[in-house]
């Protein structure tokens, strides 16, 4: 105990530019959670209408494809793209990524490979948030939708999607933060972000060359890390309890569907 | 492809220990995330108020930290403050810990969804506080707490990886996979292997839980 809450200990964090360097960091797991989030609610509502499909032989492929992905660990399936993605497509990354990016994500090839790994696991997870969503309406909705004389199609774009992607944003925010918790293993892919920034501050801090010559033990460090991102995920579960209140005043005691850790439920608010 | 059966019939050995490994890991850690889940889900619906403000801060901070994070603090972070656990232990710690707060919160809405009038009606009836937990309250938390706890073991599973590939490093099945992988350069071979042993646990137990979830749901 004395040891974790002696001042020494902490000196390093108000030291030169080590916190600064962190939270610069901490862009990169947060720009990357946004583009694999992006890619991933495209992905997973075009995954969600082939599941639904009344086509048996399609919506059972895609309910094994779907089931498959969600089983595996995330750090498999990275490791597995990281080692296993050809080196031209990790080049072509370099080559066309966009410049508002920051600088570690533009110049790293793996970034690719970290992106494809986490939107074919995450579409996986925002597919079953989005059937969830869909199946918590009323049959009553569909049909009525159907008798009015509204194509399949249209039915899905006017009344049965903009009623279903209400109920899903506590689920999908959930997700958001769970898999801004999963930027964190892109380290092991050697992308640099907040975890691997960690490392550094604890390598480079205790020298007067190439640090600021304050030592940064391991343990503040990855206290302030984790800290860093309680923080910013405490932020999101916020916003999503926000949105959730908003909902029940709107539309009355619905049916939400609720994400904890990749599991899907359809609570009743 | 075509070394799809060479690779498994080869190393066998290695994945099935590997696979015991991941097992061992999420057994362990199961019992720490019971044992500290249910004591901060009693701390959550305790009748005071700091009691409440600890089981709360515990739950934010577990749930929102990266399980990464959490490994290397249980691991390297201790072991410089001069608290050096062993490799299982220290892995079981971060897994169990972190998924205790997720125990805890199931547990607590299991509870919170029996309704206060079933409580009354009970006391009313003249049974004692302890006849209706025990006869009323808790077979009926019991209940829709199991779905739940059932999703987390598979997610106890598949969040294994993580803190055996940290620092820790555990020889689990997805080390064994980037084993053979550096040994064989077979990368496609390798690791369909050790996701054919995660599926292995998760899909039966994903199986199992759809199936408890129809048979335990309460008509409300």
């Amino acid at each position: 105990m004395g040891y974790l809450f002696d001042p020494a200990n902490w000196e390093w964090v108000f030291a030169g530019r080590n916190f600064m360097f962190l939270v610069e960091r901490f862009l990169n797991n947060i720009v990357l959670a946004l583009i694999t989030m992006a890619l991933s609610l495209v992905l997973g509502l075009v995954i969600a209408l082939l599941r639904i499909s009344k086509n048996k032989v399609t919506s059972t492929v895609t309910g094994i494809w779907i089931d498959i992905w969600r089983n595996l660990p995330v750090l498999l399936i990275l490791l597995y793209f990281g080692l296993a993605l050809p080196q031209e497509v990790k080049e072509f990354w370099v080559d066309i990524a966009p410049g508002w990016l920051p600088p570690q994500i533009r110049d790293s090839g793996q970034v690719v490979a970290s992106i494809i790994a986490l939107t074919v696991y995450n579409s996986a997870v925002i597919a079953e948030i989005f059937r969830a969503g869909i199946q918590s309406l009323e049959r009553g909705q569909g049909e009525a939708a159907a008798a009015l004389g509204l194509p399949y199609w249209k039915a899905m774009r006017i009344v049965i999607l903009p009623q279903g992607l209400r109920r899903m944003v506590p689920a999908t925010v959930s997700q958001l933060i769970t898999l801004t918790k999963d930027t964190s293993l892109v380290s092991i892919l050697a992308i640099q972000e907040l975890v691997a920034a960690g490392s550094i501050v604890n390598n480079t801090s205790g020298s007067p060359f190439v640090g600021v010559g304050v030592p940064a033990p391991i343990l503040q460090v990855y206290i302030v890390v984790g800290a860093m991102f309680v923080v910013f995920n405490l932020a999101l579960s916020l916003l999503s309890r926000r949105l959730e209140v908003r909902e029940r005043k709107r539309a009355g005691d619905v049916e939400t569907v609720t994400g904890l850790e990749d599991q899907i439920s359809i609570k009743t608010v | 492809m075509d070394r799809v059966i060479p690779i498994i019939t080869n190393n066998l050995d290695e994945y099935a220990s590997g696979l015991l490994v991941t097992l061992q890991l999420v057994a362990i850690s199961f019992v720490v995330a019971m044992v500290v889940g249910t004591l901060v889900a009693s701390l959550r619906i305790a009748p005071a108020t700091p009691l409440n403000w600890i089981g709360a801060f515990y739950v934010e901070t577990f749930r929102n930290v990266p399980l990464l994070v959490l490994a290397i603090i249980f691991s390297a972070g201790l072991s410089r403050a001069g608290l050096s656990l062993g490799k299982m232990s220290a892995a079981s710690a971060a897994l169990g810990l972190y998924t205790a707060a997720y125990i805890a919160e199931a547990i607590r809405s299991g509870v919170s969804a029996v309704s206060k009038g079933q409580v009354e009606a009970s006391l009313s009836l003249g049974f004692t506080y302890g006849q209706t937990m025990r006869q009323v309250i808790l077979p009926q938390a019991f209940r829709t707490v199991i779905p739940p706890i059932g999703n987390l073991i598979i997610a106890m599973i598949k969040n294994s990886a993580i803190v055996a590939g940290s620092l820790i490093a555990l020889d689990d099945i997805l080390k064994i996979a980037r084993v053979v992988n550096s040994r064989t350069f077979a990368t496609n071979e390798a690791f369909f292997w050790a996701g054919v042993g995660y599926l292995l646990l998760t899909i039966p137990a994903t199986i199992i839980v759809r199936r408890l979830e129809k048979r335990l749901a309460i008509k409300r």
